[in-house]
């Protein structure tokens, strides 16, 4: 299903020429980024490249000195974190931040507060709605636990789960609010390989049973080639290519930037001698 | 590694020596003397207690010198020669310690020399009484054989109950048997019974009906101020304990409640003599607006401000109340006089009886509020943003709102019980609002067990009950105030009562499981034991 799946003519997240700057450090500089309803993008690049920095620019934690963030067609720039979040974009962070001391279940219910409406004095005089609404809580919540395989563990206190269901968990609770972009900062990062496949297909199945477009950071190479439907590269908070998978790998500008000048010649080297080897062995 | 056990016990007696030697300096030999003959219904009433109770206190602080050495980590097959060398030599270094001071102190007074001009609390007769009422050499001789003798006895039976196997397995089986009660079908069935609940609570109601018509005037008084200070527990407990965000100055509110309702009810600065219920409704609301004003300029920022704010905001308040620019306001440093107490339907309804009503009332009411608040969305966010606010805020909190409806309700709770208090005293002044106030409401909180409503409540009675009932230690509670906190936040840094999370999963899918047999907890990829991957 993966490989023939449809993405919509709709553009989901779009930011034009988006710079954010740090005193003198220029950290995102004009960055276009178009990702189409329905995709698994990801942006890879050098450390410092500006990756980070662009999700936090996308999520409202920054709000970027120049260009436009656009998202279904509204303008989101400068928007204050809630609001993003209110609009339908959801995050997870590379070092896991869960609300440690709060169960797993409760997370999750967190995670859910853009779509409660029942106030501080609904709450005081336990009105039906209130009451509704917690029910209505808590399912969803147990609903999600079972969706990322965490089902008996809701009433653990999320700093005792451990590592991989944290992982899963701060997905859960990006996915409590019914997201329609999901932003993974670097979903796999300290995973063993068993681990790193399991989240791969789970991010696939993400996209493929909630049809939520994802934007993702990553480092392992092996899974950006293997889900992403299309690639965007940073260096030094600038693009300096964007394609499909099988373009970005044989990209000179990418190989230099993560090698260093000469770069490509050295894989040329590394080629040719992997031919080499091939031939002797063979 | 094995340590020797007599250096064990060295160290252990230093330690008690030292503590003795500091108890004597600052008097509280003394203190605890008294407080024993209290305890065995014989309060000293001219001054010195008698010299049986400081034996009595002095063996004690043996026995407990012995059983610490004791307790010292063992030492292999001889355990027992090797603790009880401990508790013997603890004893000794303690003893040694108590008798050298006793000497020093006992020569210099032999001298009429008066140590009060350097040590406040050392005074001739407590110096005569550390000695035994004997001469220097010979009460030091009988302090090194008091400390010796109790310290060695209580290591030796420390180490017979804990060795002998009798004694263990009794042990055994009585808490064995006990926790068997607690935690048996039955008990837990009659605490799950709808009906044994109501039982339990009509079985309080009555007591809290009873209480203040029989016990007295006295205990009114004290149970009024822990209400009261339950009241301003609960309510920071909402700004601090839960959205995490520390206020030092929270006495400012209660100044503003008690001002509020004060200066409405009382005749003498307006004579507005208004009815009690609406200036209480109003001294809330005023503080609550206080808190929504301090509010507003800096919770949109992280960190501390809050606490620097509200600190120089209860200062100002306390500083204006007393200035002479606003006498002719708010009466200046005389305080507000005659404030009016409470009516019922156009009758008087201020004895201490009927006030304790009103502040047990009023306890029930917002711990009420508290627990409604507590398993809200509200209260759930309000706890996020304590965790994570940053996380919080992305999650689609807005964490500036949340803080100040906290923080304004938190106000409100303060004005309620600035208002009670200022109505039971029927005064209020500037002295009754300084930082003491807030600081004492923070450390109930803290060491009640900071986020947790019966927390609270406890913490309120051991910090302001106790202190009321054992007036002796007066002079000390700063002290003790000190050594509880660096205590509490070594042994429980959550507090006696620390909060729990609420049972959310587990409790659906039980309802769950009885409806739908098929469905099983526990599948997938995680077969990780839950709480080891820590």
């Amino acid at each position: 299903m993966e490989s023939t799946h449809k993405l919509g003519m709709q553009v989901c997240i779009e930011t034009q020429k988006v710079s954010k700057i740090f005193g003198g450090l220029t950290a995102v500089n004009a960055v276009d980024l178009s990702v189409p309803e329905g995709a698994i993008a990801s942006i890879i690049g050098p450390n410092g490249a500006g990756k980070t920095t662009l999700f936090n620019c996308i999520s409202g934690y920054y709000k970027p000195e120049h260009g436009q963030i656009i998202f279904y067609g509204q303008q989101i720039q400068g928007e204050q974190t809630y609001s993003v979040a209110s609009f339908g974009i959801a995050r997870t962070y590379q070092n896991i931040r869960l609300f440690a001391d709060m169960t797993a279940i409760e997370n999750i219910i967190v995670g859910q507060y853009p779509r409660f409406t029942a106030n501080w004095m609904d709450a005081i005089i336990s009105t039906r709605r209130e009451q509704n609404e917690e029910k209505i809580a808590i399912e969803e919540g147990r609903r999600l636990l079972k969706f990322v395989g965490l089902e008996g563990l809701g009433d653990h206190l999320a700093r005792n789960l451990p590592y991989g269901a944290q992982r899963r968990l701060e997905i859960a609770r990006a996915l409590a609010n019914k997201p329609r972009l999901l932003l993974l900062d670097e979903p796999t990062a300290g995973m063993n390989p068993q681990e790193t496949d399991k989240m791969t297909h789970f991010i696939r199945s993400l996209r493929d049973e909630l049809g939520i477009t994802i934007l993702l950071i990553e480092h392992d190479m092996r899974v950006v080639m293997d889900i992403s439907d299309q690639i965007t590269v940073l260096d030094y908070g600038t693009k300096i290519a964007e394609g499909k998978p099988r373009e970005i790998q044989s990209n000179q500008k990418v190989i230099e930037a993560y090698l260093g000048p000469g770069g490509s010649s050295l894989t040329k080297k590394y080629q040719l001698r992997k031919k080499q080897r091939h031939a002797i062995i063979n | 590694m094995r340590t020797s056990p007599v250096r064990n016990g060295i160290q252990t007696g230093t330690i008690f020596g030292i503590i003795m030697v500091m108890m004597f300096l600052i008097g509280f030999t003394v203190i605890g003397a008294e407080l024993i003959g209290k305890i065995l219904g014989n309060p000293s009433i001219s001054g010195m207690p008698d010299l049986i109770y400081f034996v009595i206190f002095m063996i004690l602080v043996g026995v407990w010198c012995g059983v610490s050495a004791a307790k010292r980590p063992l030492y292999g097959p001889d355990s027992v020669k090797d603790a009880v060398l401990a508790g013997l030599s603890a004893g000794a270094i303690c003893g040694l310690c108590a008798a050298v001071t006793g000497f020093i102190f006992g020569s210099v007074a032999a001298n009429h020399i008066d140590v009060r001009a350097y040590l406040v609390s050392v005074s001739p007769e407590s110096i005569s009484m550390f000695t035994f009422n004997q001469n220097p050499t010979l009460g030091a001789l009988a302090l090194f054989g008091v400390m010796t003798l109790s310290s060695f006895l209580s290591a030796l039976v420390a180490v017979e109950v804990r060795t002998s196997q009798k004694i263990r397995t009794m042990i055994e089986n009585t808490s064995g048997s006990i926790s068997e009660t607690v935690h048996s079908q039955r008990i837990s069935d009659l605490l799950n019974n709808k009906y044994a609940r109501y039982g339990f609570y009509l079985i309080v109601a009555i007591a809290l009906i009873i209480l203040p018509r029989t016990w007295g005037g006295y205990w009114n008084y004290v149970f009024g101020t822990v209400g009261i200070y339950i009241i301003l527990g609960l309510g920071l407990n909402i700004i601090t304990g839960w959205a995490g965000q520390l206020v030092i100055g929270y006495v400012a509110f209660f100044a503003i409640g008690a001002y509020t309702f004060a200066l409405l009810t009382a005749p003498v600065p307006h004579n507005l003599l208004w009815n009690f219920w609406i200036a209480l409704a109003l001294g809330i609301v005023v503080a609550g607006i206080s808190g929504l004003l301090i509010g507003l300029p800096i919770l949109n920022l992280r960190g501390d401000y809050l606490a620097i704010v509200t600190l120089g905001f209860s200062e100002i308040i306390r500083i204006l109340l007393k200035s002479d620019l606003l006498t002719a306001f708010t009466g200046g440093p005389r305080g507000v006089h005659d404030v009016g107490g409470p009516t019922l339907f156009g009758s008087s309804f201020n004895t201490d009886v009927d006030f304790m009503y009103i502040i047990i009332i009023a306890v029930l009411v917002v711990s009420f509020l508290a627990y409604r608040l507590q398993n809200s969305h509200t209260g759930k966010a309000w706890v996020a943003i304590n965790l994570d606010e940053t996380v919080a805020r992305a999650t689609g909190i807005n964490a500036f709102v949340s803080k100040l409806l906290a923080l304004a309700l938190s106000a409100a709770i303060a004005g309620l019980a600035g208002a009670l208090f200022a109505s039971r005293n029927q005064f209020t002044g500037p002295d009754d609002h300084q930082l003491m106030v807030a600081i004492n409401v923070i450390c109930l909180v803290i060491v009640g067990g900071i986020g947790n409503i019966p927390g609270i409540f406890l913490g309120a009675f051991a910090l302001k009950g106790l202190p009321e009932i054992l007036r002796e230690i007066e002079n000390y509670r700063m002290l003790v105030f000190g050594i509880l906190l660096i205590v509490m936040m070594r042994l429980r840094p959550e507090g006696f009562l620390p909060a729990k999370r609420p049972v959310l999963e587990k409790f659906t899918a039980d309802q769950r499981s009885s409806t739908d047999p098929a469905s099983h907890p526990g599948n997938l990829e995680t077969n990780t034991p839950p709480g080891k991957g820590k």
